[in-house]
């Protein structure tokens, strides 16, 4: 459509290209400061220039258990993404027609988003709260041993503190799946339809295909939401800590730019990590075309 | 809803379901019991059932004297809203644009996807992180006030690009651009090709055709992307309270300090009116344009 | 570090720690029985991995650290006292914990040290006798309770304390002296026309507002008969100044964050603002002169220390009662008199420290040689005496201590009023 070579691609390519750099523009520093001497502070100007610091973050990062909040909270981001995946087209496929209820369950997932998190983070901790009293109170009446001596809380990773961020990540889910089937073009489930599919067969090979990009980019979303979060997530995880949380905690004492090694090497994995896949993708689509031709 | 019946779509109600569980239990019941909470009493240590207004008369007191000044909580909102004002208006704009570059002027999928990838990757280091790195970059001896005193463009370092509202609003909307790129774009990518072909052999130039044909009819996606960056700025206390040096108000930051202080009755009760205030804007925005007509 | 202090057992270390670190990853504490696990919550200042490393080599005991921010502990105690085994906690929290009935009252004839421990906890005043400044939530006041469980303070002394002191300091400001012309002596030059935009205080309000009242009575405009407890025309009057200080742009920024105050006095963005002590030492260990300043007015002084949740029992909480005798025997109170913090047993930490080490940290004298960090950065060259002196002379020299005031809720908005200001 647009041509590639006509004035107004290079005027917004330069647009998007100085958005980028807006983008990356905290990380400059971080990058930058990552590399400086045993000495270095999280500020300018540099304390001379080493890799001590990404030695140090390979050491085990002073503290805190950076390495292990780090695979808990990419496991907990990749739970929350499948999850937030599939419920939200689910319920983006439900949301398609009018059903009872679809009004309130719409009006109760902005209102999700708009509930201060923390506010929310303490409700969810005073429900599981309840809930550990109520199991406790049970145990001590009918005396079940196992409840009495090894119970201890509810709340965790994977009970409150998922819970807790797939309210954060699910509208979001749910409103880019409402962009994309505004305007879908139903002549093709039509067309499936009359040709004799089956409604599971017209939404598995129909729908599904037309929508698998903004697919991934609802789980790119709810990962990158997840993986982040902190304010929802700050009072429900128990006794484990997320990755921002303990980051959190870790700048109540930790001021040397090992912090910064972190955010360097999360960047500089993240591009291998794409990098790779996408070579992955580009051959496998390459050897495609070719059986196709 | 009456152009569409026409058209067959499967009725799947019921995948709703978990969804609506999520919601239930991590949710409503919280919620409710936010609500609840809001009518207690409390003291330093604990908050003790009741049913009183006072957390609500407490938050309005002073506000409805008219010959003094303007009460503590009508100043933060204001400024509450002021932050949300120029956030949404950049992000809207930046947004726009970016999508626009992305939907009609990248021809493939995979490369859409690599400069959406590119666009995500500076969120996956925390923003623990990368908020401390705004001082390095923006302080008053920082990458960019060094550089411009280097380059002479200016003699002393400017100091309103740290802690101010500047400061605030660039890091909003570098947090939330994404929120609106993403749904604006997907409204884009929706649009019929050959409408806009056809406005082209027409001889409509590229103008015409964003105002006539494209913004239209990626207004949901707009409106959904509003309703993204509108919420998420409207009980934000961590960039204002940061980018500002906890010398800013907003209405987030005085629930935060509220919760610190476990006066949670009356940090339940301002979130209930913020929940309230931004419901209104809500549906104000749903007002002019359904988003989920013609689903 | 921990190089220095006989590695023993480093088979079993070895071993122990690779099972610890794959059980301890997801399974509940109590469930594994190899080796006992505590839950441990608290703030990240007092959380070394070396004290981690080093606890695990002498008693086999894991910890599993839930680090926190101040506030955010105590919300975690009251919110959830089913998700820790020991709170690592302030004492001027006590008057919300200890009436929630949230924690236990700590039994004394099991601390081994208890005797031992220093006397601003026990009695209010330092080992030589020196009466320290009591107002705010002095430890002293809020140390014992009536009973394991009663949730009352005790006026004198019992068998149950509310928490076993750990650490504790007294606070004043920090300036930057290469940036800063004129001496600094009082609380009051923190208003200085001249550091107009590179001043900051905390946004702590409950500790920010007792800056704010030092400054106030430096300058002379209101002596308090206690600041820790102000009346609400007292809290009009000091928010009244700060406000009018901030409207004029006074400060830069106000910091919530240990990290963030280490920054903003390292970029030079403030010369002079309210710090705590090992935020004197990262700047400085960022090669960054930084001087903790003693005020003729005083030290405004804070402590910690360690409780169990009432869900402790048994077993679990012979294993806290272990670890608490480990903490106090002096390896600990070394590394945290290393620093430039005070540990609560000042005799077992002296037998960990060198003479040169315990001289320039404890007792005011000179460097005889380095003094280096725990982590082994260097703090103090020869001849160098540390900012405000002995142990004497700055606990001495304390003039309030972190409080909750009973007009808490009033000043918490006087504090949102002023930021919305």
């Amino acid at each position: 459509m647009h041509r590639t070579g006509s004035r107004g691609f290079y005027f917004f390519l330069i647009f998007f290209v100085l958005f980028a750099l807006f983008l990356y523009g905290p990380m400059f520093s971080i990058i930058l400061l990552s590399f400086q001497g045993p000495n270095g502070g999280l500020t300018f100007p540099m304390n001379g220039f080493s890799f001590h610091w990404f030695g140090e973050l390979w050491k085990g990062a002073g503290v805190v258990d950076i390495g292990s909040a780090f695979r808990r909270s990419l496991l907990l981001g990749f739970v929350v993404m499948i999850l937030t995946v599939v419920l939200s087209v689910a319920a983006g496929l439900a949301f398609r027609k009018q059903f009872r209820g679809a009004e309130l369950l719409f009006l109760m997932t902005i209102a999700s988003l708009i509930v201060p998190s923390i506010v929310l983070s303490l409700g969810v901790a005073l429900e599981f709260r309840l809930l550990d009293e109520t199991i406790k109170w049970f145990g001590g009446r009918f005396e079940i041993e196992k409840i009495n001596y090894e119970f201890q809380t509810t709340l965790g990773m994977f009970t409150s503190g998922m819970g807790t961020q797939l309210t954060w990540t699910l509208p979001f889910g749910l409103l880019i799946m409402f962009a994309v089937f505004n305007r879908f073009d139903k002549s093709y489930e039509e067309a499936a339809r009359d040709l004799g599919a089956t409604q599971w067969q017209t939404i598995r090979e129909v729908v599904l295909p037309i929508i698998a990009p903004s697919i991934v980019g609802i789980g790119l979303f709810g990962f990158t939401l997840s993986y982040d979060e902190l304010a929802r997530s700050s009072q429900v995880m128990g006794a484990t800590n997320t990755l921002p949380l303990e980051l959190r905690g870790l700048t109540t004492t930790v001021t040397t730019p090992i912090i910064y090694a972190l955010g360097t090497i999360t960047t500089l994995f993240s591009f291998v990590v794409i990098g790779t896949f996408f070579l992955i993708f580009w051959l496998l689509s390459r050897s495609r075309s070719k059986v196709l031709r | 809803m009456t152009k569409i019946s026409r058209y067959f779509v499967p009725k799947f109600s019921w995948l709703a379901l978990p969804f609506a569980a999520v919601f239930f239990l991590f949710f409503v019941i919280p919620l409710f019991l936010t609500i609840i909470v809001s009518f207690w009493d409390y003291n330093d240590y604990s908050i003790i059932p009741d049913l009183i207004f006072e957390n609500y008369v407490y938050i309005f007191e002073g506000c409805f004297q008219f010959d003094a000044d303007l009460c503590m909580t009508f100043k933060t909102y204001l400024s509450t809203l002021y932050f949300c004002l120029l956030t949404w208006g950049l992000t809207l704009f930046v947004g726009f644009f970016v999508a626009y570059f992305l939907a009609f002027y990248v021809k493939t999928i995979p490369i859409q996807i690599v400069l959406f990838l590119i666009c995500t990757i500076p969120f996956w280091t925390s923003n623990v992180i990368r908020m401390v790195s705004w001082i390095p970059l923006l302080g008053r001896h920082g990458l960019i006030n060094d550089t411009l005193i280097f380059l002479g463009i200016i003699d002393a370092p400017v100091e309103w690009f740290l802690y101010s509202e500047f400061s605030v609003i660039l890091a909003l909307v570098h947090l939330y651009t994404l929120f609106m790129i993403v749904p604006i774009f997907n409204s884009m990518i929706r649009i019929d090709k050959s409408i806009i072909e056809g406005a082209y052999d027409a001889g409509a130039s590229e103008i015409q055709i964003l105002t006539n044909i494209i913004i239209p009819l990626c207004k949901p996606g707009i409106v959904i992307g509003s309703i993204f960056v509108v919420t998420v700025v409207m009980g934000d206390f961590v960039t204002i309270g940061i980018m500002g040096g906890q010398q800013l108000a907003s209405i987030g930051k005085i629930i935060n300090t509220e919760m610190n202080y476990l006066q949670l009755p009356g940090a339940a009760a301002n979130a209930v009116i913020l929940l309230f205030i931004t419901i209104i804007i809500i549906i104000t925005m749903t007002k002019f344009i359904d988003i989920r007509k013609e689903l | 570090m921990g190089n220095k202090f006989s590695r023993r057992d480093t088979l079993k270390f070895g071993l122990g720690a690779t099972l610890g670190a794959t059980t301890a990853l997801y399974a509940p504490a109590v469930l594994s029985s190899d080796a006992p696990v505590i839950r441990y919550l608290g703030t990240a200042v007092n959380m070394g991995d070396e004290i981690e490393k080093k606890l695990f080599e002498d008693t086999g005991i894991k910890v599993q650290y839930i680090s926190k921010t101040t506030d955010e502990v105590t919300k975690s105690v009251l919110t959830q006292p089913n998700s820790f085994d020991i709170v690592d906690s302030e004492y001027f929290s006590l008057p919300k914990l200890v009436p929630s009935g949230n924690i236990l009252g700590m039994d004394t004839t099991r601390i081994k040290e208890w005797d031992n421990v220093t006397s601003i906890f026990t009695k209010g005043m330092t080992p030589s006798g020196k009466k320290v400044g009591l107002q705010g939530t002095a430890p002293s006041k809020v140390m014992y309770l009536t009973g394991a469980t009663s949730g009352k303070f005790a006026d004198e002394a019992t068998q149950y304390a509310t928490l076993i002191p750990t650490v504790y300091n007294a606070d004043t400001l920090g300036i930057r002296p290469d940036l800063i012309d004129a001496p600094v002596t009082s609380w009051a030059d923190l208003m200085r026309p001249e550091f107009k935009g590179k001043a900051a205080t905390l946004n702590i309000p409950s500790i920010g507002i007792m800056d704010a009242a030092m400054v106030v009575e430096a300058m002379g405009e209101y002596t308090y008969p206690d600041k820790g407890n102000m009346t609400k025309a007292e809290i009009d009057l000091t928010m009244k100044i700060f406000t009018e200080a901030k409207k004029a742009g006074h400060f830069r920024a106000f910091w919530s964050d240990f990290n963030e105050s280490v920054n903003l006095m390292a970029s030079g963005e403030v010369v002079i603002q309210s710090m705590w002590s090992p935020a004197i030492t990262a700047v400085k260990a960022q090669g960054k002169p930084c001087v903790y300043q003693p005020l003729k007015e005083g030290y405004r002084a804070w402590a910690a220390g360690f409780a169990l949740p009432k869900t402790t029992k048994g077993k679990q909480a012979d294993v806290v009662y272990e670890f608490i005798n480990w903490y106090l025997s002096g390896w600990v109170g070394a590394y945290l008199n290393r620093q430039g913090y005070y540990s609560a047993v000042l005799s077992t930490a002296k037998e960990y420290m060198s003479e040169n080490e315990w001289g320039f940290w404890m007792e005011g004298k000179p460097a005889a040689e380095d003094i280096l960090s725990p982590s082994g950065a260097k703090l103090g060259s020869v001849g160098e005496v540390r900012d405000g002196g002995s142990y004497e002379d700055r606990m001495g020299g304390v003039a309030c201590w972190n409080a909750t005031m009973d007009e808490n809720k009033y000043m918490v908005r006087k504090w949102n009023e002023m930021v919305a200001a």
